[in-house]
């Protein structure tokens, strides 16, 4: 075991991710709009294509501006769908996420002569190359790897925004109706989520990857929901659960020598079912520890 | 029999509101009197639900308008309290009674600001208004029905407003807690403020209400408690489908007509 400055810039960087996505994670489980984090990530895929076309660089803002439309155009999609053409949200999410990611690939491979996007890297990410891809200004400045940079603003605009709008989440996550009676905007702070998960899951592409970065988006979150009822509990464990399968993933990868964003989602899976397992309603045979619910703090 | 007010507290003009082209509320013209409970009732689909909502902007009218305090519904937002009916919620949101009363505070906070002190006490003197004190640190998921309705009430309560609409505030509440509602009810309206309920039972309706709305589909009738409920009102609230019914069966045994033959 080392720990050296690329390991810790590593496992900064994936903490800082996994916080990013856990903090948003929690309020669309508390919506029930799990799997519209998921038809978010791979609904942007086209928004990326066009801003790389655009741009013609992975890394420029037009990027991250086209997948933001096509997150919050997926959200919109779907609600049309469910609402006007009262097709059932499941069926409405797989019908949007599936023609908008099919679009991506369509437009990958027509312009796949003129662009040089790593589709591989946009679904899979890698991590571990973060030490290497450096953020150097053009006076020579060396100021450290440019994606935990990316993670680090990622993470600052993410806490801003649920800081700022704290009391707004919760209650239109609780209660839409009553919010749009009081006269505060459920459809607006619907969006803002939507756009704050659109632009978190671009973010996270080129080190975690567009289908890794679901399962930081769905997985924390419902680990702590088996722990704790209440909002604010919910959010810090969250954000433990994320430091710790940060360094869990980084290490366990090291040691069998694997991709380091793979295995911090097989440590969260393994979290979540061993917290089932405990916390579960299993047959008393099954039972591991049975222990009275604990108490509710607030 | 329809009786309008001078400077109604609301006013319904004309109202007409349909979900997919189907009008659910056919014309619904009111008005009624401050500091009054007064009860709206009708068969199930009357479209009561329809009428509050539509009242709290929560569904766009296909015809018509609303006038609250003589003024358009986004000026006086903040003097309206809204209840919500139970089921529209998930009672398993990770949230404690207080949190849950404190926000019926957030409308007059506006966006960005936090609850502080004042907004909690105004939630801890709305909680024992409806008995509930007790129960400020439980978690929601562990109340029973009854006690939601009351968490719900308490919320409404820490709006402070002056017009209070409440959407079957009664369902699965027992006997004992349904009085108990609705003396604090009577208490609002006697201390000035209007309070509107949806309600389902006849026999607790001519008890508490003031004033009563019967609906079904249009509006029957709108007046004091003592013109308004009589048997043939009620009958024509209650039983008009079931007579055009029995009339439409009669009709077909007369005629021996069978659609399904000719």
């Amino acid at each position: 075991m080392t720990l050296d400055t690329n390991a810790l810039l590593i496992i900064l960087t994936g903490a800082l991710i996994a916080i990013s996505c856990g903090f948003l994670g929690v309020f669309l489980l508390l919506r029930k709009m799990s799997m519209t984090g998921d038809a978010i990530s791979h609904a942007v895929l086209p928004g990326i294509v066009i801003g790389f076309f655009v741009s013609g660089s992975q890394r420029s803002l037009e990027v991250i501006i086209g997948a933001g439309l096509l997150g919050i155009l997926s959200t919109l999609m779907i609600d049309a769908l469910r609402k006007k053409a009262k097709v059932q949200l499941d069926a409405s999410i797989g019908i949007t996420f599936t023609l908008l990611f099919a679009i991506g690939i369509i437009l990958i491979n027509l312009f796949a002569y003129k662009v040089d996007l790593d589709q591989e890297c946009v679904l899979y990410g890698e991590i571990a190359y973060l030490p290497i891809d450096l953020w150097i200004t053009p006076s020579g400045l060396n100021l450290g790897p440019r994606i935990t940079w990316l993670a680090g603003l990622n993470f600052f605009l993410v806490t801003g925004f649920i800081y700022l709008l704290f009391k707004e989440l919760s209650l239109t996550s609780f209660d839409e109706h009553f919010s749009s009676a009081i006269g505060i905007p459920a459809k607006g702070i619907n969006l803002a989520l939507m756009s704050m998960v659109s632009y978190t899951t671009v973010s996270s592409f080129e080190s975690v990857g567009a289908i890794l970065v679901v399962a930081l988006l769905v997985v924390p979150p419902s680990t702590a929901y088996l722990w704790t009822k209440s909002l604010i509990p919910l959010l810090r464990l969250t954000a433990a659960l994320g430091i710790l399968i940060a360094i869990l993933g980084y290490y366990l990868a090291y040691w069998i020598d694997s991709s380091i964003a793979g295995m911090m989602v097989a440590v969260a899976g393994a979290f979540f079912f061993g917290s089932a397992l405990i916390k579960g309603n299993w047959p008393l045979g099954l039972r591991g520890t049975s222990k009275p619910s604990p108490a509710f703090d607030s | 029999m329809i009786t309008q007010v001078p400077q109604p507290v609301l006013e319904v003009h004309d109202l007409t509101v349909s979900y997919d082209q189907h009008p659910v509320l056919w014309n619904v013209d009111l008005s009624l009197p401050a500091g009054q409970l007064i009860g709206i009732l009708g068969p199930n689909g009357a479209g009561k639900s329809t009428l509050i909502k539509s009242i709290m902007g929560l569904i766009p009218p296909t015809s018509g308008y609303i006038k609250i305090f003589d003024k358009p519904l986004q000026e006086v937002r903040t003097r309206i309290s809204y209840v919500p009916q139970r089921e529209s919620v998930d009672w398993n949101f990770p949230a404690s009674v207080l949190d849950v009363v404190v926000m019926g505070t957030y409308g007059k906070l506006g966006l960005f600001r936090r609850p502080g002190k004042k907004e909690v006490q105004v939630a801890q003197d709305a909680l024992e208004q409806v008995g509930m004190t007790a129960f400020a640190n439980r978690q929601i998921s562990e109340l029973s029905g009854g006690q939601q309705q009351r968490v719900f009430i308490a919320r409404a309560l820490a709006q402070q407003a002056d017009l209070y609409l409440m959407d079957e505030p009664f369902a699965g509440v027992d006997m004992a807690t349904e009085t108990a509602i609705f003396q604090l009810l009577q208490d609002m309206a006697r201390a000035g403020k209007t309070v509107l309920v949806v309600h389902h039972d006849i026999h607790s309706a001519m008890n508490f209400f003031e004033w009563v709305i019967m609906l079904n589909l249009h509006l029957v009738a709108s007046g004091p408690k003592d013109q308004v409920m009589t048997e043939e009102l009620l009958r024509k609230t209650y039983g008009g489908k079931l007579n055009l019914l029995t009339q439409v069966t009669d009709l077909i045994r007369k005629q021996d007509f069978n659609p399904l033959k000719s």
